[in-house]
C-alpha cells in the first residue's frame, strides 16, 4: 500500500493541538458554554497559535464541541477494550457500554450537557444527530456487533432512543452515585428486550405460514412433469 | 497500454477522498452480492419443490452458494473496515427476491435471461471498480477479490447463456428492464 506520509504527519500534529485546546477549554465550558471566546482563550492558555487553532477547528466552537463528544467516544472505547465484555450477556454489554460512555465524562457533565444542547441549535443543528450516531455506532462496534443488514439500523436507532433518554435523566440526576440514572437505564433496556421478544415470536408465526410462492409455482408448472 | 478512461485518482475535484470512495465500493458491492443471493433465493423458491425442475434447481443452488461466499467476504469487509452497510437493504431484500420469483414464474428461459442481465451489469460494475482501483494504485487485496468475483460472475452468465437465456420470450425487453433496475439500484447504494 502506498499511503503518503505527509498528510498523516500533519493530521497527528493537528490532533495533538485539538486535544491540548480541549483540555484547556474544559474548565471554562460549564460557565461560558461552547463559544468562540472560550475556544480562543483555551488556545492561548495551551500556547497554540491563533492560526493553528483555526486550522484545527475550522468551524470554531462547534467543531470543538463535536471533538469533545468524539473524544468521549474514544475514551469509552478504550475503557471497554480493557473490560471483560466477553463474559457478559448482550443486555449487560449494552447497559455497561452506555454507563461507561456517561462515566468517562462524569467530571464533565455540564460540558456534555452544554455540548448536546448547543449542537441542536442552528447553525450547528444536524451536528447533534451526527454525534449521536457516532456514539451509538461506537457502542455497537465496541461490543462486537457484526450485523450488515437492516438490523444495523434498527439497533442503532433503538440504542439512540435509550441513550438520549438516559442522558437527559443523567443531566438532572442528583441521586447518590447516579443510582436513579442506572435504574432508569435498566428499565429502558428491559423495554427494548420486551420488543425483541415480541419480534421473535412474530417471526416464528410468519415462518409457520404456508409458502404461497410454492403454491403459485405448482399452479404455473403443474406438480408433475 | 492506454490509461483507463475512468480515472478517479486521489484529489480529483468533485470526488470524495480515497478512503471514503473505498467504503462506497465495499458498501455497494456488499449490497449487490446480497441482492444476487436474494434473486437466486426467489428463483429457487419457485423451482425448489417441483420434481420436473430438478436440473435448474441444482444449477441455481450451486450458483447461489457461490454468491453466498461472495456475500460472506463482503460481510467481513464491511465489519473490518467499519463501512456503514447500505440503508437500502430492505429494498434489495424484497426487490431481489421478487425479481427472482417473477422471472422464474415466467419460465426457465426467462430465469436464465435474468441471470444474464444481472451478471452483465455486475460485470461492467466490477470492471469499472477494477479500473478505478488500478488508477488509485492502492487496495491490491480488494482489487484481487473483485477480479476473482467478476470472473465467477462471468461464468454464471456464460452458463445461463448456454442454457438458452436468449430464447426467452421478449428477451431484449426483459433484459433491458432488469439491467435498468440493477444499474439504478447500484447507483443508489453507493451513497445510501
Amino acid at each position: 500500500m502506498t499511503e503518503r506520509k505527509k498528510p498523516e504527519a500533519k493530521k497527528d500534529q493537528l490532533e495533538s493541538v485539538r486535544s491540548k485546546i480541549l483540555e484547556a477549554a474544559l474548565p471554562d465550558v460549564p460557565f461560558d458554554g461552547w463559544t468562540g471566546a472560550v475556544l480562543m482563550r483555551a488556545a492561548k492558555t495551551a500556547g497554540v497559535d491563533h492560526g493553528l487553532a483555526r486550522l484545527a477547528f475550522p468551524n470554531g466552537a462547534r467543531d470543538l464541541a463535536e471533538y469533545f463528544l468524539a473524544d468521549g467516544d474514544r475514551r469509552m472505547i478504550d475503557r471497554l477494550a480493557k473490560s471483560d465484555l466477553a463474559s457478559m450477556k448482550i443486555r449487560e454489554k449494552i447497559t455497561f457500554a452506555v454507563r461507561t460512555r456517561l462515566e468517562v465524562d462524569a467530571a464533565n457533565r455540564e460540558a456534555l450537557r452544554r455540548a448536546s444542547t448547543s449542537l441542536l441549535i442552528p447553525p450547528a443543528s444536524g451536528s447533534a444527530a451526527k454525534s449521536l450516531y457516532n456514539t451509538v455506532d461506537a457502542i455497537w462496534v465496541a461490543i462486537g456487533d457484526t450485523s450488515t443488514d437492516y438490523n444495523f439500523y434498527t439497533k442503532r436507532a433503538t440504542l439512540a432512543g435509550v441513550f438520549t433518554t438516559t442522558l437527559a435523566c443523567w443531566f438532572a440526576d442528583e441521586s447518590d452515585g447516579h443510582a436513579d440514572t442506572w435504574a432508569f437505564l435498566d428499565r429502558r433496556i428491559s423495554d427494548v428486550m420486551q420488543i425483541e421478544k415480541v419480534k421473535a415470536q412474530a417471526t416464528k408465526v410468519i415462518d409457520a405460514l404456508p409458502d404461497p410462492l410454492g403454491l403459485i409455482a405448482r399452479i404455473r408448472y403443474g406438480s408433475t412433469g | 497500454m492506454t490509461k483507463p478512461s475512468f480515472n478517479a485518482a486521489a484529489d480529483h475535484p468533485g470526488r470524495p477522498p480515497t478512503a471514503d470512495r473505498i467504503k462506497e465500493m465495499i458498501r455497494v458491492d456488499h449490497a449487490g452480492e446480497y441482492g444476487a443471493v436474494r434473486i437466486y433465493e426467489g428463483q429457487l423458491a419457485v423451482f425448489r419443490n417441483l420434481p420436473q425442475k430438478k436440473e435448474i434447481t441444482e444449477s441455481l443452488t450451486r450458483m447461489a452458494a457461490e454468491e453466498e461466499e461472495h456475500l460472506d467476504r463482503f460481510n467481513k469487509l464491511v465489519n473490518e473496515r467499519q463501512v456503514r452497510p447500505t440503508a437500502l437493504n430492505p429494498l434489495w431484500h424484497i426487490g431481489g427476491f421478487a425479481m427472482g420469483a417473477a422471472t422464474a414464474l415466467m419460465g426457465e428461459k426467462a430465469a436464465h435471461a435474468c441471470t444474464v442481465a444481472v451478471e452483465s451489469v455486475i460485470d461492467e460494475h466490477y470492471q469499472r471498480q477494477i479500473d478505478e482501483l488500478t488508477a488509485l494504485e492502492t487496495e491490491e487485496d480488494l482489487k484481487e477479490t473483485i477480479i476473482q468475483f467478476r470472473e465467477e460472475e462471468l461464468a454464471h452468465k456464460q452458463e445461463a447463456l448456454e442454457s438458452g437465456a436468449e430464447e426467452a420470450p421478449g428477451y431484449p425487453v426483459l433484459s433491458n428492464v432488469i439491467q435498468t433496475i440493477c444499474r439504478a439500484a447500484i447507483r443508489a447504494s453507493e451513497k445510501a
